[in-house]
């Protein structure tokens, strides 16, 4: 069997074909709201399509032999320069198969999903033609056969996801959470530019040494076979461009500095939510890291900074989820430190592992995101952890769906997430790549990643235990802490401040100070509250189906691709890549640890909230202990961020605003004019309406005028050189004539 | 080449430019001021007159008296009371206008371009 990889074409070609359907006819599809089903149908069947595509091509890129799974579709001429082509092509081989395969399945199932989360909502194939965009954006960035487009890609995810945190844009926060989710992304842009460029700079430099008669030297089957062997020559090189490929990693992928924007995403629809900050674009990271490790794997000094990058911001993030009480923030937390720890293993060498974790978080952090919507949508969309409880007895499906993802990302065999993590903890254990200053960074992360496990186990068992179990305290809201909708008044807001946590950086006002944001007129889209007499409902087909799909693959997924090396032979048949690593380290009993990390996590966490909400962590915060305060704020580390970079950056503009643009520009400019003006007034007075002076004038001029003329005539007949001076004696020009 | 000396000439126009000079400087009626103007015209012609009478031929000799002497100071006279007529032509006209408007030609009064 063949296959024609010009299919290829049709898969991101179908995502396109949903978002040009959406965008120029699904209004009218839609009408009066009766069309919501044929909308939502044509939003989903694409994608499934594109799936069902990109499946067929996986199995028949397995008719190839290990190491020769590399099929590149060309496409047309793009930028065609001087002995320089950059075709738009596209790429199928086992990484960009198994990313194709995550966007598409996973994207089609939350597609399925939002039909029915957004069943409500106004603007139903605004939000379709962005996520349907966003499909084809992403699909640009794994497929695309070269840096330029996955560079194109990079940019088109990070608008789709301006767009769709910022779906409700009518709430200020919202806009601006959208706002810094695109800023933040912005600065990990510029490392992910310069980065590309040095590497290009070097290609240019080295051209001779690729195998590039057509001019496609940037195209990933040229590039990749011989980048390792041009680099190994020059160290400080490799880790310039590894460390500034990892800055733009950095910013999608929403580690430490750079991770501000991931958690004020959660503004956006919970389906968003799901999608694009857990399970696909913000893996982006992880696949660039991957498809350009051989850069990676060359550069220890850069890998060591990647494994503690990833490290601090597993922890940090795991730590920060202790103090939240809005649950897709508990959930965002988690979507950080899990992204942690996939830069842990892409650190230690273990490239593959670092696609495992992607591959497995894609399927349970997708699956508690939606069935966290689903809680949402059954409690009146309130977020608050505090005012669930005993949702088990309402929501059955959701309840036994999210038990799986739960498990899974606490990491209890043989769920998804054990596999993976333990494969990361072992990689990093067992192997000595990331050295620096003669440091094996790899040995240390190792042991944090086991810790960060733990503290995974409890704050997950502190989500769920809140959400599922105890009493129904949405019967006990105190009066003081009313319950809000998602999109409630924001004075009221302001004043109760503690109350709803959905609404980002409002605090350190990003444009806006409190005051404007509580004058600006607001829309109610939910009209009813959260209280006593509040009935939670199961939700419906479409919704529920997704998430048992997903907590079957969270179940099995891991050790699926786990069983017979089958990811990682896949990814990276035996020999492929220059470091030779150790999958399991000597004299440390890691199963068994990592086993002791999840079940003990999960034990403290019951220990702590079996009885329902402790009486410290309740609505009044006053009564919290200090650590949990200090979490819930991220240990001051956004207000420093904000009031250093807004506020920061205000001042500078401030600064050069008054004394270089006022004082400088404006001043030469104004000083020209005061300058002609007082030239103009000293001048008029000369002009003051005196003909008779006028005439004395000129006739003094005149007289002046002939007696030099007559001076000069004289000098000329005597022979007399002109002297530099005019004023000569009178009674020497007596004598000469 | 008797008679007046050429100095008599240019002492009488010195004396006629400069009281046309300072009638113009210190008179205030325009017509009078227009008056100087044509004293000081007259005693350039004057000057050129006698130039012209006292300049010494560049024509080779035997040529007819007339001829001798240079004829392009009377030339310039001729044009300067042309020019001059049609000055004071204009002039007129122009104080004639702003009598019309102003019922006065007091040229001190005059003063509207102040600056």
């Amino acid at each position: 069997m063949s296959a024609n990889f010009g299919l290829i074409w049709i898969v991101i070609g179908l995502p396109v074909a949903g978002f040009l359907i959406q965008a120029l006819v699904g209004k009218h599809i839609v009408g009066d709201g009766s069309g919501k089903r044929l909308a939502g149908f044509l939003a989903v069947a694409p994608i499934a399509l594109a799936f069902g595509i990109a499946a067929y091509l996986t199995v028949a890129l397995t008719e190839f032999a290990p190491g020769a799974r590399e099929v590149v579709s060309p496409g047309w001429d793009w930028i065609n320069i001087a002995g320089l082509n950059v075709p738009f092509e596209l790429r199928v081989d086992p990484l960009t198969m198994l990313m194709t395969l995550i966007i598409t399945g996973v994207g089609a199932l939350i597609h399925l999903y939002a039909t029915g989360y957004m069943g409500e909502e106004k603007e139903y194939t605004r939000f379709f033609t962005y996520l349907n965009l966003f499909i084809a954006a992403m699909l640009i960035l794994v497929l695309g056969n070269n840096l330029v487009m996955l560079f194109i890609g990079w940019e088109g995810v990070g608008l789709c996801s301006y767009l769709l945190i910022g779906f409700w844009y009518k709430d200020l926060a919202n806009a601006k959470a959208a706002n810094k989710a695109f800023i933040v992304n912005r600065i990990g842009d510029w490392g992910l530019t310069l980065g590309i460029f040095l590497l290009f700079v070097v290609v240019a430099a080295n051209h001779q040494q690729f195998n590039a008669e057509d001019g496609r030297f940037l195209s990933y089957d040229v590039l990749l076979p011989t980048l390792g062997k041009v680099l190994a020559g020059m160290p400080a090189v490799t880790t310039a461009i590894a460390l500034l490929l990892f800055v733009g990693a950095c910013g999608k992928s929403a580690q430490f500095p750079l991770y501000l924007w991931l958690p004020d995403a959660m503004a956006g629809p919970t389906p968003v939510s799901a999608l694009i900050h857990a399970a696909t674009m913000v893996t982006a990271g992880v696949f660039l890291l991957n498809r350009l490790y051989v850069v990676f794997e060359l550069s220890p000094i850069a890998s060591a900074i990647i494994a503690c990058t990833g490290a601090f911001t597993a922890l940090f993030a795991a730590l920060v989820a202790f103090g939240q009480t809005d649950i897709k923030k508990v959930l965002a937390y988690s979507t950080v430190s899990q992204l942690g720890f996939m830069f842990i293993a892409c650190g230690a060498g273990a490239y593959w592992v670092g696609m495992f974790h992607v591959t497995t978080h894609a399927f349970f952090k997708a699956l508690l995101f939606l069935g966290s919507g689903a809680v949402i949508h059954a409690m009146a969309h309130n977020q608050d952890m505090r005012n669930y409880g005993n949702l088990r007895k309402y929501l059955p499906i959701t309840f036994i769906t999210m038990m799986v993802g739960y498990l899974a990302i606490a990491g209890i065999p043989p769920l998804a997430g054990f596999w993976s993590k333990e494969g990361i903890l072992g990689y990093a254990l067992a192997n000595n790549h990331a050295m620096a200053a003669n440091v094996n960074f790899s040995y240390i992360v190792g042991w944090v990643g086991l810790g960060v496990a733990l503290l995974t186990a409890f704050y997950m068992t502190r989500m769920t235990w809140l959400t599922f179990f105890g009493p129904e305290r949405w019967k006990q809201i105190p009066a003081h802490a009313t319950a809000h909708g998602e999109h409630e008044d924001h004075a009221e807001h302001a004043h109760q401040g503690h109350h709803h946590e959905d609404h980002g950086p409002d605090k350190h006002g990003f444009f806006f100070s409190d005051e404007e944001m509580a004058a600006m007129p607001h829309e109610h889209e939910h009209h009813h509250d959260l209280d006593e007499s509040h009935k939670p409902k199961e939700v419906s087909f479409s919704m529920w189906f997704p998430l048992a799909v997903l907590a079957i693959l969270s179940f099995g997924g891991g050790w699926v691709l786990h069983n017979g090396n089958l990811l990682e032979h896949w990814l990276y048949p035996p020999g492929t890549m220059a470091l030779n690593l150790e999958a399991h380290p000597h004299g440390i009993p890691l199963m068994a640890l990592s086993l002791v990390a999840a079940v003990g996590g999960i034990l403290a966490g019951l220990f702590v909230y079996w009885k329902g909400l402790p009486a410290k962590e309740g609505w009044d915060e006053s009564k919290w202990n200090p650590f949990r305060r200090a979490a819930k704020e991220q240990f001051g580390y956004d207000a420093a961020m904000v009031s250093a970079s807004v506020d920061g950056g205000r001042d500078v503009g401030l600064a050069f605003w008054r004394g270089a643009d006022t004082a400088v520009v404006d001043g030469a400019v104004n000083g020209v004019a005061a300058g002609a003006g007082w030239l103009g007034a000293s001048l008029g007075k000369f002009q003051n309406g005196f003909i008779r002076q006028y005439a004395l004038i000129m006739l003094l001029g005149i007289v002046g005028l002939l007696g030099m003329i007559g001076l000069s005539f004289g000098r000329l007949a005597n022979g007399v050189p002109t002297p530099p001076t005019v004023s000569l004696p009178p009674q020497t020009m007596e004598g000469q004539r | 080449m008797a008679g007046v000396p050429l100095v008599a000439y240019l002492a009488l126009g010195l004396f006629l430019f400069s009281v046309g000079v300072v009638g113009v400087i210190i008179r205030r009626n325009p017509i009078v001021i227009f008056m100087c103007i044509e004293l000081m015209l007259n005693a350039v012609n004057l000057t050129f007159l006698a130039f012209a009478k006292y300049m010494p031929s560049k024509l080779p000799t035997g040529t007819t008296p007339v001829a001798e002497a240079s004829m392009s100071g009377q030339v310039m006279v001729i044009f300067v009371m042309a020019v001059a007529a049609a000055e004071v032509a204009v002039g007129l006209g122009i104080i004639m206008a702003i009598f019309r408007l102003r019922k006065e030609i007091d040229i001190d009064e005059m003063n509207l371009l102040r600056g």
